[in-house]
């Protein structure tokens, strides 16, 4: 044998194996250090401890179902008939009365779709919402497949329709999203941001506020800050039962509704 | 007619195959320039064919790492020549997923964002990174039985290399077993992470996942080299080791089982919202048929039976068809487990039925890309066989009773 195909002796096998060891690790540990200078979503919630709590509260008794939210973000976020962000639920069995339940996206504090995207391409911005970079998504859709409320659509096409609820019910505020990415409700994300830099309070201020609470002809749909207590959202809350959808999984959802009467 | 069949077959099976790959290329021009609205998936189900032969590949390329661990770790060296057959299995298994999932992302141009954007809190994440270190291992071990080939024996300097890496084999093989026993559990993990999804979210996935895949793999390798043996009419294998093969192969699937009996009965005790009903739908709804005949019967039990007695009957037809059974059942099972994943309405509490149930067949380009790949991973391999040194093997001469230092040819013992 010559010492070419000769085997490896265990000296020598246990010495690569300690040296790949250590290897590894101390790449790891570069990569880990380099990663956590721009890494803003580990600290998201840390930086809210006094920032605005974004909550959505919805009453079943005041909801009559007439489609305003679901087609006002329809304009708004320029979405497809088919792959809506916030959807409309007739349900007859619940409650003694028929209500109807809109679902926009829960944006939880424990999500999901957060933790499985593989490339950090949904995340928490550090006010808490939800978001999606779109250049980031591969297009995977294991947070469709791990979202507990089913709110994520995907673009399977390249989008050449024309928009029916424009302009009835609105103008497109944000681009359409390219082939091949997920998407879902932003709580009008755009609109909260622009809000900020002008003074504009959300949940008071129209203009800073989501569409579909806008819209809503019977004010059963109000947005605000939890934190403070005058808001629509604080107010709406007051003296009233409210559940979030699948409490029992622990996502603890940012929309909140209000049970019949 | 026949007799021209028979002695062309290997040519006919090739053009065959290019046909598959062929119509395989179209759909996938089809699906790269247009969008995966081209195929049937949708919103309620976002995953399906596709993802079954991701997991398969995956699961059927299980016997490389389990039985290079037995010869390399465990120092049977009788179990060589069937390791290699697996390593190679296990490359082909491999680039067969690789090419699905680049299929199946809605953008494949980003397909590196795996490797940069880290979010180790994914299961997808470890399961890319875990993949493609593996599959660089994989090349690693098939490499020498490449740089073998007689027109390559000009290049001293690629057969030095290939004689550097094969000395590696040991710590080749447990790279691949940690890095194996990682990702094929993680690949169940993926499942079974899923809090909004009952059928999905039970912590026994990822062990269900690995010891499923470790009797599939070891299946697949055997039934593999017992066609091309049969088909080339030579010997790769001893068939004493074939039969032992079988045998834990047959051990480890009767295990597997007695682990998805408590797992269903105990996760399905009183009633569990969304599990329940989706474990109706398999046992009782639509897919009673192929849960109780392919995943219990043909593919678990009898073939369970038919591996473990192969062995002391010296039966070759109760193991090829045994083999086969298994790894059948197992494909079976994927194909089941990503599919319950969508029967369970997900607006529910308060509960209501939701429009989100949605129902989902396969379209043709999915089905013409997945035989595809699956054409071309048999052709590679038919070529493999038929031209490596490494598979030679021994040619059967007058008696039936293969010789057991038989395929000792190869990568530089």
């Amino acid at each position: 044998m010559n010492d070419q195909t000769r085997p490896l002796s265990r000296r020598e096998f246990i010495r690569l194996a300690i040296g790949l060891g250590v290897g590894l690790a101390a790449a790891e540990w570069i990569w880990q250090s380099f990663r956590a200078i721009d890494d803003p979503v580990g600290q998201a919630h840390a930086a809210n401890i006094n920032g605005p709590y974004w909550a959505m509260v919805i009453d079943l008794e005041k909801c009559i179902g007439c489609y305003r939210c679901v087609y006002a973000c329809q304009a708004v976020n320029d979405t497809q008939d088919d792959h809506r962000w916030n959807i409309l639920i007739e349900d007859n069995t619940t409650f003694k009365k028929p209500v109807f339940i809109t679902r926009p996206c829960m944006h939880c504090e424990n999500a999901p779709c957060v933790d499985v995207c593989p490339v950090h391409a949904t995340y928490h911005r550090p006010d808490g919402l939800v978001e999606m970079d779109y250049d980031r998504c591969i297009g995977c859709r294991y947070c469709m497949v791990a979202c507990p409320y089913g709110v994520r659509v995907f673009n399977w096409e390249e989008r050449t329709d024309e928009n029916p609820q424009v302009p009835t019910w609105g103008t497109p505020e944000i681009e359409r999203r390219p082939r091949g990415v997920v998407e879902k409700c932003t709580f009008c994300a755009h609109r909260l941001d622009a809000a900020a830099e002008r003074g504009l309070r959300p949940g008071y201020d129209p203009a800073a506020t989501p569409a579909c609470c806008n819209i809503c002809p019977t004010e059963a749909r109000v947005f605000g800050d939890l934190r403070d207590p005058d808001s629509p959202a604080s107010r709406a809350l007051q003296g009233r039962q409210s559940v979030v959808l699948r409490a029992e999984i622990g996502t603890n959802p940012r929309v909140f509704y209000l049970l019949p009467v | 007619m026949l007799r021209f069949v028979r002695s062309n077959l290997f040519y006919l099976w090739t053009a065959l195959l290019v046909i598959a790959i062929g119509v395989g290329l179209v759909a996938a021009f089809l699906i790269f320039t247009r969008g995966l609205g081209v195929t049937g998936l949708n919103d309620s189900v976002p995953w399906g064919l596709w993802i079954t032969l991701d997991l398969s590949c995956i699961a059927l390329a299980a016997g490389a790492f389990s039985l290079s661990a037995i010869t390399y770790l465990l120092g049977r060296d009788n179990y060589r020549p069937l390791a290699r057959v697996a390593v190679f299995v296990g490359l082909l298994g491999y680039s067969g997923a690789l090419m699905a999932l680049l299929l199946d992302i809605g953008r494949p141009d980003r397909f590196w964002h795996g490797w940069v954007y880290w979010n180790t809190h994914s299961m997808l994440w470890e399961v890319t990174m875990c993949i493609t270190l593996y599959f660089s291992v994989l090349l690693l071990e098939v490499f020498p039985m490449v740089a073998d080939l007689p027109f390559l024996a000009r290049f001293r300097w690629l057969n030095n290399l290939a004689h550097r890496i094969h000395r590696f084999a040991p710590i080749l093989a447990v790279l691949g077993l940690g890095l194996s026993l990682l990702h094929q559990s993680s690949l169940g993990a993926t499942y079974g992470v899923v809090i909004g999804r009952a059928a999905l979210w039970r912590s026994t996935m990822p062990l269900l996942f690995i010891v499923s895949a470790v009797a599939a793999g070891m299946s697949f390798t055997v039934h593999i080299t017992m066609l091309v043996q049969w088909l080339g009419r030579r010997t790769l294998v001893p068939s004493r080791v074939l039969f032992e093969v079988g045998q834990i192969a047959g051990a480890i699937l009767l295990i597997y089982l007695y682990m998805r009996f408590w797992d269903t009965t105990a996760g399905n005790y009183g009633y569990v919202p969304g599990r329940t009903e989706a474990t109706n739908v398999l046992m009782t709804g639509q897919f009673a048929v192929s849960f109780w005949g392919w995943e219990m019967l043909l593919g678990g039990l009898i073939a369970a039976v038919l591996m473990i007695r192969a062995r002391s009957r010296q039966s070759y037809v109760s193991l090829v068809v045994g083999s086969g059974l298994v790894y059948a059942g197992i494909v079976v099972n994927r194909w089941h487990t990503t599919l319950l994943a969508f029967t369970q309405p997900l607006a529910t509490n308060p509960p209501v039925t939701s429009p989100l149930v949605g129902s989902y067949s396969p379209a043709w380009t999915e089905w013409a890309t997945a035989f595809g790949i699956i054409a071309l991973l048999a052709l590679l391999f038919s070529l493999g066989m038929r031209y490596l040194p490494a598979f030679r093997g021994v040619a059967l001469s007058t008696s039936p009773e293969p010789v057991a230092s038989s395929a000792s040819s190869g990568t530089g013992e």
